[in-house]
Order: structure tokens, then sequence, then C-alpha cells
């Protein structure tokens, strides 16, 4: 009796059923079941309302079939959104991953104590988590009209406004790299540590200079993943919501299907449809892109 | 060709001391082995000498020069590494060019030379291969090639072996010193596996926490070992305590038996207990029928283990001089069995005593 | 005899040492940027929070104001409450899901992967968007309990506490000690609570105080569903009032700032699962 449920529990092992071993490689099928609590859960919190905006995306407000929500998103306001909404992730993307690499870099340097590694990694874990609501007041009290920093180049003599702004593209982009930078160093640090120090120590016998081997040896070797990882940061800002929000900014694609969805959903929700599709497939895209710049980097850094 | 000149190497890390005072030197096209186990120093030497580390104290010379105040890149040193050194990103043609493209060596002159390395090491055909698509051994060889292709003053490897299946490891450690033979390079080789060092250096340096114990031909280590660290670590030793019973003729007392010790520097008076050393290979046996007293020059042992070796078996016998390990060629060995009685015979002119 | 005096070498050690640890201006400053980069808006956060108090009151004014308002009291209770219940519902759904997919379904582990990136494609702005008339059943968002909350944030959890509890399980032999309890008699029920889970205590608490952080700091869905958790007080308070607003945005920062030092003490412990890549993008 006990063999032969040890047999069907679908164990990859030899059972032996009635004298004769028999192996089991195949999963019965109940063995799915087990999934169910969790299918279940995913269909109805992920998959089920992802499919019905997209179907929403082609329908129109009575159920019929229409690409007009579609092109409403390439009319006013919505094509500026867009652009302010790439530009700003770019920027930040751009901002966070060159200074999130420079950094890693540094507090990875064999010279460097071993303590600053680890702050930096607990740091990042922090500022990486500390985005949205509490992030815009910071930077409020840093950077804004009344901000600690503002007042303080006041007194240097250096006025910064009103040229700057925290909801223009560069003062944005700032503090959107408050979390995008430590993020890139705490999927960075991996990545540089997988440089084998014997690459860097071979590369010097042979005489390379430290710019040398970065130019010959290290910066092509990790230019994959750097790049995978900013087209990442990219993906990562461009969802972002509550930090924009926070900061007062109004012409982004996050923000526009806020608006769509707060309480008025009379007011056109195929519209929010739409342009959550559009945010949709520029994340796929961003996705993609990403692993398959990993899988490049993966070859060379077993 | 370079000499290296080690002089009172010392380096510490913390309380540990990797370098006692080391001195060593290596003669124009020598191929020097240093062999230890780990933790003796001896990768710490090599890496001193390349540049990758630096000594508390102490002086480095290639051709008479001091090396220490120059930085690795700037030494002129061929290295291969334990593994994994080959860059990624790069052909085996490429890896090889690396050193040459560093010194501005023109496209043709790079390319003819790795051609000709690489055939040397046995790779020409594997020229525009990545590292991932070779495997482990010739990853070794085009590092090899890649060590050389600069012309290096001396060549230095830190265990390149150690990573290899066994049988790989055999092949190629005959084509280094092949290459270095042919090349003539000065070599400084580290190396835990005795058997590697015994079979392809000029001399030895039997390393051990700091230290260099031995320092001697392949045959000097072997047969003449000068301290039990030696004896112990290169090849197997039996040990035999005994006392001393004449002085001009060396004679030792050990059990029943009356040994005399052909070592020239053998200097303990009467009645001082010593230890001898006799290796496996100089002890022969012989099959000892019931009751029969064994013929003179021999004793009684009687067998305890056997462990088939492949040529040889090593015999375990319980004698009245002590326990012994014996090899015997495994056709003799298929007529002993556990028990069995028999006539043991040590090879005297092998006998040694070891001050250290 | 003659006497020989040989000169003594003049020890090279010194001008070596020198040359040995290349910690370039260049890395140094980039280290320093780094700090001065993160610290600063910490710096601004508390100068800004201390100041604006009249003289003779207490510098920690706003601090006060902020803890006697009720309504922090309640939202921060709120977020709590919910978070604590994300916590018990992702462990209750991932933890058993995650163990069978090791234990019998192993060729799934490559489908769960994918599963896990999901919420990175579908962000929370995007997922209110299809959850919208589902949960406007209900004639407006009030008849909503906080427990739904709760479960839409499991969603946002799901890949950090998938890879939490999926290092976690690599990291034991879980077969083998499956089938030794087995052998032993226990049933599959039995062998996951008594076995398998004392072994991930580690990845568990990694992947809850990830979730935690995820609960107590999201904006969108929480405001867009109309609850007041803490960090929609934190908004609404801070647009009115900057310097309450800044004092919230410290006290926010001291709770993250705890989640992730126990993270990194429990990673310190040499657990694999809680050296996770820690990030939240659901506040965003």
């Amino acid at each position: 009796m006990a063999a032969t449920e040890f047999a069907e529990s679908g164990l990859q092992s030899d059972a032996l059923v009635g004298g004769v071993t028999r192996k089991r490689s195949r999963p019965r099928r109940w063995a799915f079941v087990g999934m169910l609590p969790f299918a279940a859960y995913i269909s109805i919190f992920l998959l089920i309302p992802t499919g019905e905006l997209i179907v929403g995306a082609f329908r129109t407000a009575s159920g019929a079939f229409t690409v007009s929500n579609i092109s409403d998103i390439f009319q006013a306001p919505y094509p500026a959104a867009f652009e302010f909404s790439l530009e700003l992730s770019a920027v930040s993307a751009l901002m966070g991953g060159i200074f999130g690499f420079l950094v890693a870099n540094s507090i990875l340097h064999h010279g460097m104590p071993r303590w600053i590694r680890s702050w930096y990694i607990s740091f990042s874990g922090m500022a990486a988590n500390f985005a949205g609501v509490p992030l815009a007041f910071a930077y409020g009290a840093t950077l804004g009209s009344l901000g600690v920093v503002t007042i303080l180049l006041k007194h240097l003599g250096l006025n910064i406004y009103p040229s700057f702004s925290l909801q223009g593209l560069f003062g944005a982009a700032l503090v959107y790299t408050y979390f995008q930078f430590p993020l890139m160093i705490l999927l960075m640090v991996p990545v540089i540590e997988g440089l084998r120090m014997e690459w860097r120590e071979a590369a010097s016998n042979l005489g390379a200079s430290s710019y040398q081997f970065w130019r010959h040896v290290g910066l092509p070797v990790i230019t994959p993943s750097l790049l995978g990882l900013m087209v990442l940061l990219f993906g990562n800002a461009f969802s972002a919501y509550a930090t924009a929000y926070s900061l007062g900014i109004s012409n982004l694609v996050t923000i526009d299907i806020a608006q769509l969805v707060d309480g008025n959903m009379t007011l056109n929700p195929q519209d929010a449809y739409a342009l959550a599709c559009g945010m949709i497939v520029i994340i796929v895209v961003t996705i993609t892109i990403y692993s398959l710049l990993q899988r490049r980097t993966s070859r060379w850094l077993r | 060709m370079a000499t290296i000149e080690l002089r009172r190497l010392r380096r510490t890390f913390g309380s540990v001391v990797a370098l006692d005072n080391l001195d060593l030197e290596v003669h124009s096209g020598e191929f020097v082995s240093l062999l230890g186990p780990s933790g003796c120093g001896k990768t710490t030497a090599l890496r001193i000498v390349a540049g990758f580390e630096w000594p508390d104290s102490g002086e480095v010379l290639v051709e008479g020069q001091n090396v220490l105040d120059k930085p690795a890149n700037k030494r002129n040193m061929g290295m291969v590494f334990q593994a994994y050194s080959l860059f990624p990103n790069m052909t085996a043609q490429q890896n090889v060019e690396f050193g040459l493209r560093v010194r501005r060596e023109s496209r043709t002159a790079r390319a003819n030379r790795a051609r000709e390395l690489l055939e040397l090491v046995g790779l020409g055909t594997a020229m525009s291969r990545y590292p991932r698509q070779l495997s482990g051994g010739q990853q070794q060889r085009v590092a090899l090639a890649r060590s050389l292709a600069i012309q290096p003053s001396v060549l230095l490897l830190d265990e390149p072996l150690s990573a290899l299946d066994a049988k790989v490891r055999v092949q190629l450690r005959a084509e280094v010193r092949r290459v270095q033979l042919e090349l003539g390079i000065t070599t400084l080789y580290v190396t835990h596996d005795q058997e590697e060092a015994l079979s392809i250096s000029d001399r030895v340096a039997v390393m051990s926490q700091g230290r260099i114990e031995q320092l001697g031909t392949p045959a000097q280590i072997y047969s003449g070992p000068r301290t039990a660290f030696v004896a112990n670590f290169v090849g197997t030793m039996n040990k035999l305590a005994g006392t001393v019973v004449s002085f001009e003729d060396r004679v030792v007392r050990c059990g029943p038996m009356l040994l005399s010790v052909p070592d020239p520097t053998f200097n303990h008076p009467v009645g001082q207990t010593v230890e001898l050393f006799v290796r496996p290979e100089d002890i022969s046996l012989e099959l000892l029928s019931n009751g029969d007293e064994p013929p003179s020059g021999t004793f009684e042992g009687r067998v305890t283990s056997l462990t088939f070796l492949g040529p040889v078996t090593r015999v375990g016998l319980a004698t009245d001089l002590g326990p012994l390990l014996a090899d015997v060629s495994s056709a003799i060995a298929l007529n002993l069995s556990a028990d069995t009685v028999v006539a043991v015979k040590l090879d005297s002119s092998s006998l040694r005593t070891i001050s250290g | 005899m003659a006497q020989v005096t040989v000169p003594v070498a003049r020890p090279r050690s010194h001008r070596s040492r020198r040359a040995r640890r290349h910690v370039s201006i260049w890395h140094l400053w980039w280290a320093f940027t780094g700090v001065l980069f993160f610290l600063l808006p910490v710096y601004s956060v508390v100068q800004f929070s201390l100041q604006g108090v009249a003289h003779g009151q207490n510098p920690f004014h706003w601090y006060l104001t902020v803890f006697d308002d009720p309504n922090f009291r309640s939202a921060f209770w709120l977020s709590v409450q919910i978070s604590l219940e994300t916590v018990a519902a992702s462990l209750v759904l991932m933890v058993p899901t995650v163990f069978w997919v090791h234990l019998r379904l192993p060729g799934l582990r490559s489908v769960m992967d994918l599963v896990s990136v999901l919420p990175f494609v579908v962000p929370p702005i995007v997922l209110i968007v299809g959850l919208a008339p589902f949960l406007k059943v209900f004639s407006s968002w009030l008849f909503v309990r906080p427990e739904v909350l709760s479960l839409i944030y499991v969603v946002f959890a799901l890949p950090f506490m998938y890879r939490a509890l999926d290092a976690g399980l690599r990291a034991i032999d879980l077969r083998t000690l499956t089938e030794a309890a087995e052998s032993l008699g226990s049933s599959l029920p039995r062998t996951l609570v008594q076995v398998i889970l004392p072994n991930l205590r580690a990845a568990i608490i990694g992947g809850s105080l990830l979730t935690v952080a995820i609960a107590m700091g999201e904006y969108t869905v929480a405001s867009l569903m109309g609850f007041n958790t803490f960090s929609v007080y934190t908004y609404d308070v801070g647009t009115s009032t900057a310097y309450e607003g800044v004092a919230l945005t410290f006290i926010s920062l001291l709770l993250v700032w705890g989640a992730m030092l126990g993270l990194y003490l429990l990673g310190r412990g040499g657990s694999t699962a809680a050296g996770v890549a820690i990030t939240d993008k659901n506040s965003l």
C-alpha cells in the first residue's frame, strides 16, 4: 500500500511497485491541482484585469469593436504626455545608470575598505524603496523653492529659481535618480564582481594600464549588462506614479491614466484602457531588450 | 635570459608569517618549482615576483635589477594563472595578441606572432575560438601562448594545471616543459603536486611555512630528503626507530636487526636514539614457509593490508621494527593475503637519517 | 683573515607599499559624491522638519503635532493592519505554491519565473485600470474593504516574495529532506510545516520585510481607491502643511530604514534568500 502511494506521488525516483522498479519522470496530472489557488489568484488579480483592459482598449462604451481609442491616444494631450514620460524615463535612467556604475565601480575597488561597500548596499536598499510621496517631499525640502539647499545656494549667490523646477525634466529626473541610482548599484555590484580578478591581473601582467584593461576587456564584457540595466531603469521610471504625482507633475502618461480613473470613470475610460495598453507595450519592449542583453552578459560572466 | 633572485623576502598577514626570509636563486634558462602544501607561501612568493603583492622586506632582482619599484604591468614577465584568466570577450588569437597590442605592435606582426605561439602550443586550428568554446586544457595552452607572446624575461606559473583533469594534467605538464626548453626561458613554477614538480623541473624548492626546506634536483629531493617534512611530503617514507650501536661503522639496532646506514653525514654517538627512513620501493619481500626462520639479513613480517595501486601493490606489514609499507610488483602481490608471513629485506644502501 | 663587510641592502618596503594600493582620487571622488547625493535630502528633511518653529517652542513641534493628530494614528494603524494582512495572505499563497513547484512540478519553474516578473509589466497604475470595473460593482469605492487592498498588494509583493522563497528553497535540498521525512512516515503537509518551514525562516522573514516595506509605502492604488493609508495621509498633510509633511517624511524614512536594516542583518547571517536585490517600484 505505502509503496504504491510512494510511486504514485510523482517524485522523480525509482519506486518499487509490486516488485517492479518503475521510474516516474512525469508528474501525475493531479499534481497540477496544487497550483489551483495560485492560478486562481493570479487570474483574478492580474491576468483578468490585464485582459480586461487590453480588450477594453479596443471597445467602445457600448461594446463594439473599435480602434478609435488607440487613435485617441495619438491626439493631444497624450502625445505630449508620452513624450515627457519617455524623456523623463530616459534621462533618469541615464543619470541613475551612469552615476550608479561609477559609484559601484569605485566602492568595489580593491583598495577601498570593505565597510564602504556594506554601507552602500544597505543604504541603496533603503533608498530604492524610499520612492513615492516621501521622496517628493524630501526633495521639496532640499531643492524646493524654500529648500535647504536652495537657500544655501542663494547665500552663495546662486539663484536656481525660476529656471530650475522640480517638475521640469531635469528636476524630476534628479528626483527619480534618487531611486534609480541605488537600484543600479545593487544590480551592478554582482556584475562588476563577476569581472574576475584573474582578468585584471593577466592584463596587468601583459603590460596593460588600468585604462587599457577597461577599454579592451572590462567595458566590453559588462557593457551589455550596463545597457540592459539602464533599460530596466527606463522601464522602472516609466511606471512611476506616486513620485511624479507628489511632485505636482501633470503631463505624464501615468498621471493622465490616474485622472481618467479617479472617481470619474464616466470621463472616457476607454482612453484609460488605451493608454494603459500603450504602457504595457512599451514596458514589454523594454523587458525584452533587457533580457536579451542579460543573456549576452551571462555567457561571459559564467 | 634572465636570472631571478629572491633575497630575504618577508611577508606577514597579520600574525601569520607567509614568507620567512626566503632566499632563492633561479639561473638563466632554469625551471624551478616551488613545491609545498597550501599555505606554505609559494603562491605569495610568486605573486610578489609578478607584482601583485609586495613584501614587507626583502628584494627581488631580475637580471640583477630590482623589480620591486616597478608596478606589475611594467615588469615584462609572463604569467599563467590557475584558471579563468583568458579574456572572455576575445578569441584565442585576440587573447594572445593582447600584450602585443598594448605594446602597439602592427596588426600583421601581432597576427604572425599569435599564430606562431598558438602553433607552438598545438592550437593553431583554434585561433578564432572563444574561451568558452575551449576545454580547460586548451584554455591553459592559450594562456601559456599569451604569456609568451610578449617575449618576457621570465615565465611565472601559478598552479596552472590544478584545475584540470588528471590525464590532461600529465599531458600538459610535459607540454609546458617542452615549450620552456625550446625557448630556454627562465621559469618559476608553483605547484602542490609533487609528481608534477619532480617530473619537469631542473630544481625543486620544497617549501613549508614560508621557508624553503630543501632546494635540489628532483633526484636529490626524492632520495636525499634532508628534513622530516621533505621526507614525508615527497613520496612515502617509512620511519624506523633504533639505537646507535657503532659510530665508526654507522650501525643502528632496530628491534632484532642490525642495520648499516651508508649516510656519510651520520654523526650520532653510540646509544643515541635515531630515526631511519626508507622508501617503500626499497623494501622487498619473500614468502616464508610456516615455521621457517627468516634468512639472514631479513626479518619477519606479517601482512596487514594490501592496496592495489596499478603497477605496484602497497603492502602493509607488522614487524618487530614497527609497521612498514612496502611496494611490490602486483604480480608478486597476488601471492599475498592478510596474515601471510613474509621475510622482509631492506635495501641498506637506501637507508637514511635525517637531521632536520 | 680579511673581514669582508657586506653592505646591508636598503629595505625597499616603504616605497613599494606606497605603490601598492591604487585608490585614486577618481574612486574616492565617486564614493564621496554618492554619499553626498544620498544624504543631502535626508539632511534637508531633518533640517526642514525642525524649522518654522516659533521661539520657545519645542524644536520637535511638528513631530508632536503629527503624533497628536488622530488621523495620523488611524492612518498609521490602517497601514500596519494592511501590511500584516498582505504578508499573511502572501505567505499563505506563496509558500505552499513555491514548495509544490519545487517538489512536484519542477518543469513549471520557468513559468513561475515569468509569472513573477509580470507585476513589473503591469505596474500599479495599469493594474488599477483593469481592476476598476470589477471594484466599481459597488457604486462607490467605499464599499471595498481594506482586505481587498491587501490582496492587491500581494500582486505587487509577488516578485520579491517569490524570489526570496525560491532562493531559500534552492539553498536546501528539498527533495532529500522531503523523501527522508516521508520514509519516516510523515505526511506531506506535516513535512512542509515541521521540516521545510523551519529551514526557510530567513527567506520567509526576508520576503515579509520587503512586503511590509511595499505595503506601507504604496500610494497609487490606495489613493485611487480612497483608502486613508499612511502614504495617502502623508500626501494630504504634506500638500497642506509642508512642515508636518516633511516630519512625516522623516518618519517614513525611519520605517523603510528599519525594514532594510532588518533585511541586511538577515543577509549577513548567511542566508542567500535575504540577499535579494531590494527595490520597490510600487510606491512610485
